[in-house]
């Protein structure tokens, strides 16, 4: 029983990493808050939808192309929509409204497309498990697991050595001085759209293969995933994990408890807690600067 | 070398220069002075983009360069050191170094960088150490490393004595004018701790409500304490 409750601690938890890496990644860098993200995580899980059972794609070629997609979507928002109102130094809060339209505009696109109802992967790789220390774990729940494992070292990795990465860092701690460096802040945020995007669609293929897809299921991850990244302080990848571990945690424990209709309650109450007890988890300190 | 005509700028609706002009010639170090508030920064913000400008006119080696973002006057060889030795502090000292050189390839920075340690052997007795945790004049010393690393043509500091000892003060002095006529790079230099500042620069502005007050050479100033004070007032 105990394992078991980890493990599906561990599987709630790797989603809540993956979608509070991206959507950190990105408002790090652009400083407001970016709603779309959450239809970024549904149309990752539709468009393989679409080339898997549409058009009868491999998998090998349908995920890879959806992950491709979605990170594709982010780029176009940002250059499209968002990088002339940041030129006309848009308050935050209007870029949040803007950024909430085109996400209602966005879902109601795949909702007219694909319909209301949920919709499901058929595939013997998803629905097989297998036995782990007692406790029963689908493939697919494996390999979201090791996928967020993999990915969290690769990211770490990036942002760490390479050059894009340290401006990345650079931009997401002092945008002026990161300016005055002689970094074009456009292309980092660029970056940033393309690496939030492409972990935010996979997330919601991972999530979708495991449990199906609505148009709305981004929506419900996204907050979630918030709880995540705010209890994490919108700052390193170190202090999302364990907001994400502890979350995940609390929420099985709430189930076996009390039932699974708690689970909003425990994730919001955690958030509230923390916000009260430990407000310094909420802006960390370099983004003191940022407002919603 | 760098020339600003008639430059208004501000925050929002606030204006702050109210048509500010000023010339810097190739080699000099020009110093720009003023009471508080004054401006200063604001005028260097706006020389490198960091502000919109209004009106007026900026001006290097001849182009006008109103519209270059940052980036691109750093390209050009125009850099900062920002007020309060500004750094990543969450990042190493050589990190803050090789973003201050993200526009150089990778040899190009490898050579600026065995330059810059001789300038400032003590960072690179610090490389591994996060600039957070650096003392005030280290950081400071940092700072000015990072906006030399791209190899500026004009270089414009902003209050680089703040906060130090004046033991400190008078090292930070020295290595300005050390700089300047060793690389002959051209300096821009706003500072509170005038006599200081007196003592090194070629030429000097004051500031006063977002106009120039005064222009002239630190000579000027030095001999006569009256007018320096009202410069003050
Ligand atoms: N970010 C800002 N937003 C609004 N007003 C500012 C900002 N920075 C400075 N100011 C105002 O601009 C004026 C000039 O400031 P500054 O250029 O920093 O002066 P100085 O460097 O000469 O001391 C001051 O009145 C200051 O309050
Ligand atoms: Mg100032």
């Amino acid at each position: 029983m105990l394992t078991q409750l980890i493990l599906n601690a561990f599987i709630s938890a790797s989603i809540y990493i993956l979608i509070a890496v991206s959507f950190t990644i990105i408002f790090r860098v652009v400083r407001f808050f970016h709603f779309t993200h959450a239809v970024i995580f549904t149309a990752g899980a539709y468009f393989v939808f679409f080339l898997r059972m549409e058009l009868s794609f491999p998998f090998l070629i349908a995920v890879p192309t959806a992950i491709f997609a979605s990170a594709l979507l982010g780029c176009l928002i940002e250059l499209t929509i968002y990088r002339s109102l940041r030129a006309k130094s848009t308050p935050p809060l209007v870029m949040l409204l803007v950024s909430l339209g085109i996400y209602i505009v966005l879902q109601n696109i795949i909702s007219i497309a694909f319909g209301d109802d949920t919709k499901i992967i058929r595939s013997n790789l998803i629905t097989e498990g297998f036995n782990l220390f007692g406790a029963r774990i689908t493939f697919i729940q494996g390999l979201t697991i090791c996928t967020t494992i993999i990915l969290l070292l690769l990211l770490v990795l990036f942002l760490k050595i390479t050059r894009t990465g340290k401006a990345i860092r650079a931009v997401s701690s002092d945008p002026e001085l990161a300016a005055i460096s002689g970094i074009e802040s456009s292309r980092i945020i660029i970056w940033a759209f393309a690496i939030g995007s492409a972990i935010c669609g996979l997330a919601g293929i991972l999530l979708s293969f495991d449990v199906g897809m609505t148009p709305t299921m981004g929506l419900t991850a996204l907050m979630m995933g918030l709880v995540v990244a705010i209890i994490g302080g919108l700052a390193n990848v170190s202090g999302i994990v364990l907001g994400g571990l502890l979350l995940g945690l609390a929420q099985q424990l709430g189930i076996w408890k009390f039932g699974a209709e708690w689970q909003d309650a425990i994730a919001f109450g955690i958030l509230l807690g923390f916000l009260i007890v430990k407000p310094q988890g909420i802006l960390g300190k370099n983004t003191k600067k940022a407002t919603i | 070398m760098l020339k600003i005509k008639k430059l208004e700028t501000g925050y929002g609706e606030k204006q702050i220069l109210f048509g500010l002009t000023l010339e810097i010639r190739e080699g000099e170090i020009v110093a720009l002075i003023g009471p508080n508030g004054a401006g200063k920064s604001t005028a260097l913000k706006a020389a490198c983009s960091l502000l919109p400008v209004w009106r007026g006119e900026i001006i290097f080696n001849d182009n006008i360069i109103n519209n270059y973002t940052t980036a691109q006057k750093v390209a050009k060889g125009i850099t900062l050191a920002p007020q309060a030795s500004r750094v990543f502090g969450d990042m190493t000292v050589m990190e803050n170094l090789e973003i201050a050189g993200f526009q150089l390839s990778r040899r190009e920075f490898a050579n600026r960088l065995t330059q810059i340690f001789e300038m400032f052997p003590l960072l690179k007795e610090r490389i591994r150490q996060y600039a957070g945790k650096l003392s005030g004049g280290e950081q400071q010393m940092l700072s000015l490393a990072r906006a030399l690393v791209p190899n500026p043509k004009i270089l414009m500091l902003d209050e680089p004595s703040l906060g130090l000892s004046p033991k400190l003060v008078n090292s930070i002095f020295n290595k300005i004018v050390d700089i300047n006529i060793k690389t002959g790079v051209t300096i821009l230099i706003v500072e509170q701790k005038v006599r200081k500042v007196l003592e090194i620069c070629h030429r000097v502005y004051s500031l006063k409500l977002g106009k120039v007050s005064f222009e002239g050479t630190p000579k000027e100033l030095v001999e006569d304490n009256l007018k320096l004070k009202n410069l003050f007032l």
